[in-house]
């Protein structure tokens, strides 16, 4: 779904402040690679966004207290080839560390946490889990064959 | 608190209620947004499987939705993330896209929340596949992105019918953008958009380079063109032809459409 190229009012002294409505940017929260200060959020945000704009935006549409913005562009690899020998590139893309005010700290959660996964009684998941288990085991040779495959006679 | 965040995963997949409805604790697929805020956030966790049967069996028709509201959230740095419970599933419900057609039924109010909603919940999903890929695991229910994407597409082409309408209506511009047919230097006419300059076209050294005209060179090129253009497309239908009377010898009562 492409979206049009969006061109901005030229910007001259004396301007009214520029508002965007329903923008389309979007920032990904990342594990840091390195250890960051605990006040400091990693993003991943599109390269036409700035440090304003990134302030701005965690301000109105998180209410998240932003302190300092740094940022800086990652370049993506142009180094791997595809079976044609073209070079590939990995897109570029920009990273924003955020110091968040107010005393604020951030760790970046566990979001996949190991869960238990057995399925509770009676459901539709125990009993496909039964017959999984039973084709399986149809399926394995006779134990006293001692690991020898079928292919071997007698 | 979680309300509002429940809000925006209805608000962003609801459109019709299938017939069977598992209700995970989480995700709803609801059709109506307007019984959502009137229940209070801790009964909303509490009641979440029987309360969600009781609003959705009475609520079916288009018309019985008012509008929408969402609370200010206040969760801050948590909206990156999914609601605790879905941490670790490996499938996460949630509902159709929203369709054009049911976005024209909404006011301008609405749209606008309800585009920060969707907003909101792809950068959820986006920080979600980030993670997948750094912990080398599968995201659950992938298809969530796509149905974001496409409903904030649909949103868009919405506010964009409005903004043409209301257009056409008060100045009676086609195009929100001033342009003209142009020809450039190989000869092709085409619409060129104007953009916005700090100073007149006759000072623009740049836009000078561009040469909005054909030199009288390019002209036999521009023949050649013409004629390979031509020469394609008489071959085209001398082969179509071919292929037509081959057929007619070997079917003779054969019905050709009229292409």
């Amino acid at each position: 779904m492409p979206v049009t190229r969006l061109l901005y009012p030229l910007y001259q002294l004396g301007n009214p402040q520029l508002r965007i409505f329903r923008p389309n940017w979007f920032l990904t929260l990342v594990r840091p690679g390195k250890e960051q200060p605990p006040d400091t959020v990693q993003f991943r945000t599109p390269m036409e966004m700035t440090k304003y704009d990134i302030k701005n935006y965690l301000e109105n549409i998180y209410n998240v207290p932003v302190g300092a913005v740094r940022t800086r562009i990652q370049f993506g690899s142009n180094k791997k080839r595809n079976h044609r020998n073209q070079k590939i590139k990995q897109p570029d893309y920009k990273v924003a560390y955020v110091q968040l005010a107010q005393g604020q700290t951030f760790s970046f959660p566990d979001v996949f946490p190991e869960k238990d996964k057995t399925p509770e009684e009676g459901s539709m998941e125990e009993m496909k889990q039964k017959y999984m288990e039973d084709e399986e085991q149809r399926q394995k040779l006779d134990p006293r064959r001692g690991g020898v495959t079928d292919w071997f006679g007698l | 608190m979680a309300a509002s965040s429940s809000a925006g995963r209805v608000l962003t997949l609801c459109k019709q209620f299938q017939n069977v409805f598992r209700i995970s604790s989480a995700i709803n697929t609801k059709h109506c947004t307007a019984t959502l805020t009137r229940c209070q956030p801790h009964l909303y966790r509490e009641t979440s499987p029987l309360a969600a049967l009781s609003w959705c069996s009475p609520v079916s028709a288009v018309s019985q939705c008012r509008a929408l509201h969402t609370t200010v959230s206040r969760r801050g740095l948590d909206e990156f993330f999914d609601l605790p419970e879905n941490w670790g599933e490996e499938n996460v419900k949630s509902g159709a896209p929203w369709t054009a057609k049911h976005l024209r039924t909404k006011s301008n109010e609405d749209l606008h929340k309800l585009w920060y909603v969707l907003l909101k919940e792809k950068n959820m999903l986006l920080s979600l596949e980030q993670e997948s890929r750094r912990q080398r695991l599968q995201m659950p229910s992938p298809e969530r992105l796509k149905k974001v994407s496409r409903s904030m597409f649909r949103l868009e082409t919405v506010v964009k019918e409005r903004e043409t309408a209301l257009r056409l209506l008060q100045t009676g511009q086609e195009k929100g953008r001033p342009g003209a047919w142009r020809r450039n230097i190989f000869g092709y006419t085409y619409w060129y958009r104007y953009k916005e300059y700090a100073i007149p076209w006759y000072m623009n050294k740049r836009y000078k380079r561009k040469r909005f005209f054909t030199p009288k060179f390019v002209q036999p090129h521009i023949r050649l063109r013409l004629e390979k253009h031509l020469r394609g497309k008489a071959r085209e239908a001398s082969l179509q032809r071919g292929n037509r009377s081959k057929l007619k010898e070997k079917f003779p009562q054969m019905k050709v459409s009229a292409s």
